[in-house]
C-alpha cells in the first residue's frame, strides 16, 4: 500500500520532536452493500474508504493525526502536525523497518469486493422471498447483504512493517410483521470473516429469511412481557450480549487503565460465579471478530478473561498497556483510520458449562426465557447495563409457555455475573457491531444457555 | 488532486462515459480534539477526513459510489461503479437531481473559525483544574475535552446546481467522575459556542452537579406512575422515534404515521417543530442534501399532524412537495430523509409547576441502550432509566437501574403537560433534539 521506505521517512518525521514511540497507519477499504425492500433492490451503497493517521507516544501522552492524503508529501505533512503537537523536542530514535509476514487464518475461496452484484443478490433473494414468503402476516422484508475488503497496513518505530487483509461478508434480514393492527419485527443477520462462499459452505441464505420471518410472526401475537425481578434463562448464540455488556466492556482497558470501570484492581480476584468462564479468542478461523493482528500489529491472542469466576485479564492496547505496566493483548482496533484505536473485544463468549437445558428449565418456578437478545449498552465505571429481548417466553414451572413482547434487561455488571449460576453446553457465536470510542467494528458474542438466578426486567 | 481538479475529472468521466445526468457531492471535516487525564493533555488528535459521492441516473435508476480516494483512475472508476450499481436496481420509484437557480435563505447565526492549538490546550486544562476543584469527590477519570471542528459541503450536478457551505463549531465537555470511597457516579455536560465566550464553569459545575445528585441512588419501585422526562431523557426519546415522521419510511410502512396527516396523533398540547435554523444549531443548513431550500415547519400543530418530512423522490411518489428534508448519514450514504433541529415546543408550566402536577411519580434525567431498547417501527420501548422520586410535587431521593416502558405512539397522546423551556441537550450535529420538560402519564416502570 505504502512503500517501507516511505513509511521509514514518514515515521522518521514523526520522532522529530522526541516522541519515544510512532505509528503509521494506513488503510484501504471498499465497501459494498446492496439493500432491498418492497421485494425490490432498492439502493447500493459503493464506497472507498483510504487514508492514514500517524500516532505517536511520549510516556503516557498520545498525539494522533490523520488524513486522506496518502501521497508521501500528505504523509509527512500529517507526521509533522503530530510531532507539532506533541511539542518541542528532538529525536532520539533512529526508524529502520523489517517486514514482518502474519499466516491468514482467515482463508478466502470468492474474494467478495470483485465478485459481480448479480451473484451476491442470489443469495440475498433467496433470504428476502424466503421471509416474505413465510407468512402473509409479513408486510414488509428489509435486506442487506454487505461485503467488507479492508486492508491496513502498520509500521513503528519498533521496525514492524506488516500487512494485513481482513474481508468480511454478512447478510442480513429484517421482518415487519402484523397482527390485529400492531406490527413486530424480527431480525437475523449472520456474517462471517469469509468471502461469498460462506452462503454456500456455512450459512443457508433462506434460513436466514425463515428465522427473521418467525421471530416477527411469534412476537406479533406477544402480549406484553410483565415487569419485576425474577429468573431469567438466556438462549445461546446471541444471548452472549449479556456478557459483552455486564462484563466485557468493563474488562477494556480503555476504561481500567482510568479506573473508570468497576473491576479496576480486581486480578486475581473471584468476581463472577465460579461457574463462568469468559474468553475473548480473535483466533477463530473464519469468525466475525476475527483478525490476524490488531489494528497495532500485534497478533491476534486468545485471551481467557475470567476462568472459573477468577478474573485472569484484561484486554489491553498497547498505550493503556504502559499507564498499567501490562502487556498488549492483540484487542487494539479502529473502525477507521480516522479513529485512535483503543482495547476492544473480538469474538468474546463464556465456556461450556455443565448444567443441561431440562436443569435450567426445570428450577424455574416463574421467570423469563429470554430467547432472542438484541443489543445493549454499559456505563463501565457503574457497571450499570441494558439489553433489550427480541423474543421472549414465560416460564412457570419448568415449562416455557406464551411469547412475550417489549422486556429489556437492566443490573449492575459485577452483580450479574455473581447471578450467572447455571451454564449448558450449547455454546454458539452471533455476529454484531460494537460501538465505542474507536467507533463501530465487527464483533462476536456467544454462550450456551445460561440462568440468572436474580435480574430486574422491564415490561409492563 | 484537490476537490476542483477531481470535479473536473469526474465530469469528463461521466462525459466519456456517455452519463448526462449526473451529481457529485462532497463532504470534508477538519477538527482538533485534545483531552485530559489528572490534569495533564492525554490525548490529542487531529484529523482531515472527507469525501465524495457520485450519483447517475442510467435507464431511469440511480446508482452512488463514493470514495476518499481522489485520484485521475479513481475519478474513472467512480463513474463506472455508480453506473453498474444503477443498473442492477430494481425499484420503479422515479428518481430526481435538484435543480439550479433556486433562492436560499441566509444563516441567522454565524459559526466560529477553527481554535487554534493553544487556546484548545488552555481550555481544557482550565477545564480539567475547575472539575478537581469543584468537589473533593471528584476523581481521577474525569476528564475535559475540547473539540475545534470545521465542516464543508458542496453539491454540484448537471442540471446546473452548484452550492456550496462551510460551518464550524466549538465544542466543550466535562465528564465527572467522583468516589465517594464505596460508589463511583459519572455523569457530563456540553457546550457549545465559540471557546473564547463559552462558560467553561457553568459546564463543569453542572457536570459535576448532575453526576453529585446521582450518588446514593437506590432502584425505584415497580409500578405505574406519572413520569417527566428532563428535556434530555425527551430528547434522546425523540431522536430514537423521529423516524416515524419520515414520508419514505411511512410509505414502506415502516410508521403508523400512514394516511394520518391532517388528523389528531397527539395530545392537543403537543407542537413538534422541524428549523434548519435553530438558534442554537452548530450547523445551520439553507439547502438539504438534494439542493432544496429549507425552511422551518411544523410536524405536530397543537396535537394535529401537519406534514410528515419529504425529499424529493418521496414527494413524488406521494404527489407531495418536498420539506427539503433530504439528507445523507455520511457523505457516502444515499440520500435518505432527516430532520435538522426537530423540538418539541414549550408549554406554560414552570418545571417546579410541571412536578406539582405530576404529584406522586418519577423524573427521568438519562435513558440508555436506545438503540437496543426502543423499536421505532412498533413504537414499543423499555429502557433503562435513571433520575429522581417524585414525592407531593417536589424532587426527591436519586433513583437508577430501572426500566420505563411503554409505546411512542401512544405516549405522543398520553402527554398531560411542558415546561417552558426548551433545552438542546446531548452531542450536537447536523441533526439535532431537543425538548422542555415533558409529563407523561400511564407509562410502566420496572425496579424493584
Amino acid at each position: 500500500m505504502i512503500a517501507k521506505d516511505i513509511c521509514e521517512r514518514v515515521l522518521q518525521e514523526a520522532v522529530s520532536t522526541g516522541a519515544d514511540y510512532a505509528e503509521l497507519f494506513a488503510e484501504n477499504t471498499v465497501q459494498h452493500s446492496i439493500n432491498m425492500l418492497d421485494k425490490k433492490v432498492d439502493s447500493i451503497n459503493d464506497a472507498v474508504i483510504a487514508g492514514a493517521s500517524i500516532r505517536l507516544y511520549k510516556g503516557l501522552r498520545s498525539v494522533m493525526a490523520s488524513t486522506v492524503d496518502t501521497s508521501e508529501a500528505g504523509l509527512l505533512r500529517c507526521a509533522r502536525k503530530a510531532a507539532d503537537a506533541l511539542g518541542e523536542g528532538t529525536a532520539e530514535i533512529a526508524i529502520s523497518l523489517r517486514e514482518r509476514l502474519y499466516g491468514d487464518i482467515h482463508p478466502v475461496r470468492i474474494v467478495p469486493s470483485t465478485a459481480p452484484n448479480s451473484e451476491k443478490l442470489v443469495f440475498l433473494k433467496d433470504a428476502y422471498f424466503a421471509a416474505q414468503e413465510y407468512s402473509d402476516a409479513i408486510r414488509q422484508v428489509n435486506g442487506t447483504f454487505l461485503d467488507v475488503d479492508h486492508r491496513i497496513l502498520i509500521a513503528t518505530s519498533e521496525g514492524l512493517y506488516a500487512q494485513d487483509r481482513q474481508i468480511r461478508t454478512r447478510l442480513t434480514i429484517q421482518a415487519v410483521a402484523e397482527h390485529n393492527g400492531e406490527t413486530q419485527t424480527g431480525t437475523c443477520g449472520p456474517g462471517r470473516r469469509m468471502g461469498l462462499e460462506v452462503f454456500t459452505d456455512v450459512v443457508d441464505p433462506k434460513e436466514t429469511g425463515i428465522e427473521a420471518a418467525r421471530q416477527a410472526v411469534t412476537m406479533s401475537k406477544a402480549g406484553y412481557c410483565p415487569a419485576g425481578v425474577m429468573p431469567v434463562a438466556i438462549g445461546n448464540a446471541f444471548g452472549g450480549v449479556i456478557f459483552h455488556e455486564a462484563c466485557g466492556h468493563s474488562l477494556e482497558a480503555s476504561s481500567v487503565a482510568y479506573g473508570t470501570s468497576e473491576f479496576t484492581g480486581k486480578l486475581g480476584q473471584q468476581i463472577a460465579n465460579p461457574k463462568v468462564t469468559a474468553i475473548d479468542d480473535g483466533t477463530i478461523p473464519g469468525a466475525w471478530g476475527s483478525i490476524n493482528i490488531d489494528d497495532e500489529g500485534t497478533p491476534a491472542r486468545k485471551n481467557v478473561l475470567i476462568e472459573k469466576g477468577v478474573l485472569k485479564t484484561y484486554m489491553i492496547d498497547k498505550f493503556n498497556a504502559r499507564r498499567m505496566g501490562l502487556p498488549a493483548t492483540g484487542n487494539s482496533r479502529r473502525q477507521s483510520y480516522a479513529y485512535t484505536p483503543t482495547s476492544r473485544m473480538t469474538n468474546t463468549y463464556i465456556a461450556t458449562g455443565t448444567d443441561t437445558e431440562e436443569e435450567i428449565f426445570g428450577s424455574m418456578e416463574f421467570g423469563l426465557y429470554a430467547k432472542a437478545m438484541g443489543g445493549g449498552s454499559v456505563n463501565p465505571a457503574t457497571g450499570e447495563f441494558n439489553f433489550a429481548v427480541n423474543e421472549g417466553y414465560l416460564v412457570r414451572n419448568g415449562k416455557i409457555c406464551e411469547p412475550v413482547r417489549g422486556a429489556s434487561l437492566v443490573g449492575k455488571g459485577s452483580d450479574v455475573i455473581r447471578n450467572i449460576d447455571m451454564v449448558s453446553s450449547n455454546l454458539e457465536l452471533a455476529q454484531g457491531m460494537c460501538g465505542s470510542s474507536s467507533g463501530s467494528i465487527p464483533t462476536s458474542v456467544g454462550e450456551p444457555l445460561i440462568r440468572v438466578s436474580s435480574i430486574t426486567v422491564g415490561g409492563r | 488532486m484537490d476537490y476542483n481538479s477531481f470535479k473536473n475529472a469526474v465530469a469528463a468521466a461521466a462525459k466519456a462515459q456517455g452519463i448526462a445526468d449526473y451529481e457529485l457531492y462532497y463532504e470534508a471535516s477538519e477538527d482538533c480534539s485534545i483531552s485530559t487525564f489528572r490534569h495533564e493533555i492525554n490525548q490529542f488528535s487531529s484529523s482531515l477526513d472527507g469525501g465524495v459521492c457520485f450519483r447517475c441516473i442510467v435507464d431511469g435508476k440511480m446508482g452512488y459510489a463514493s470514495t476518499e480516494a481522489l485520484g485521475e483512475a479513481e475519478a474513472v472508476s467512480l463513474v463506472s461503479r455508480a453506473a453498474d450499481n444503477a443498473r442492477t436496481l430494481e425499484s420503479e420509484d422515479q428518481v430526481f437531481l435538484g435543480q439550479g437557480g433556486q433562492t436560499y435563505a441566509s444563516c441567522p447565526h454565524t459559526c466560529p473559525e477553527m481554535a487554534p492549538t493553544d487556546l484548545i490546550r488552555k481550555v481544557a486544562l482550565e477545564g480539567d483544574a475547575l472539575l478537581y476543584a469543584a468537589d473533593p469527590m471528584v476523581a481521577d477519570g474525569s476528564e475535559a475535552q475540547v473539540v475545534s471542528q470545521k465542516m464543508s459541503v458542496a453539491i454540484m450536478n448537471s442540471n446546473g446546481l452548484d452550492l456550496s457551505y462551510e460551518s464550524g463549531s466549538h465544542i466543550f465537555i466535562a465528564s465527572s467522575v467522583l468516589y465517594d470511597g464505596t460508589e463511583l457516579s459519572t455523569d457530563y455536560s456540553i457546550a457549545c459556542g465559540d471557546l473564547n465566550t463559552m462558560d467553561i464553569a457553568a459546564t463543569v459545575a453542572k457536570s459535576v452537579a448532575k453526576a453529585k445528585a446521582k450518588m446514593g441512588a437506590d432502584v425505584a419501585p415497580t409500578g405505574a406512575y406519572p413520569v417527566v422526562f428532563s428535556p434530555e431523557a425527551m430528547g434522546s426519546l425523540l431522536s430514537t422515534f423521529s423516524g416515524v415522521f419520515n414520508a419514505e419510511r411511512v410509505r414502506r410502512g415502516l410508521s403508523r404515521m400512514g394516511g394520518k396527516e391532517g388528523q389528531v396523533v397527539a395530545s392537543p398540547m403537543v407542537t413538534l417543530v422541524d428549523d434548519p435554523f435553530y438558534k442554537d444549531s452548530i450547523m445551520p443548513l439553507p439547502f438539504d442534501a438534494e439542493g432544496t431550500p429549507t425552511y422551518k415547519k411544523n410536524v405536530i400543530e397543537n396535537g394535529v399532524l401537519k406534514t410528515l418530512l419529504y425529499d424529493l423522490k418521496t414527494a413524488a411518489a406521494v404527489g407531495k412537495k418536498t420539506t427539503g428534508n433530504a439528507a445523507k448519514h455520511n457523505y457516502a450514504a444515499p440520500v435518505g430523509i432527516m430532520p435538522f433541529t426537530m423540538y418539541l415546543a414549550p408549554g406554560e408550566l414552570t418545571e417546579e409547576e410541571l412536578l406539582q402536577k405530576a404529584g406522586n411519580g418519577v423524573y427521568i434525567t438519562s435513558l440508555g441502550g436506545l438503540h437496543a431498547g426502543a423499536n421505532p417501527i412498533s413504537g414499543d420501548f423499555s429502557l433503562q432509566s435513571s433520575g429522581f422520586m417524585i414525592e407531593n410535587g417536589v424532587k426527591t431521593k436519586a433513583v437508577k437501574s430501572f426500566t420505563v416502558a411503554g409505546n411512542w405512539y401512544n405516549l405522543l397522546q398520553q402527554i398531560t403537560a411542558l415546561s417552558d423551556e426548551v433545552k438542546l441537550p446531548g452531542f450536537p450535529g447536523k441533526t439535532a433534539f431537543a425538548s422542555p420538560a415533558v409529563l407523561v402519564e400511564g407509562l410502566t416502570v420496572a425496579g424493584k
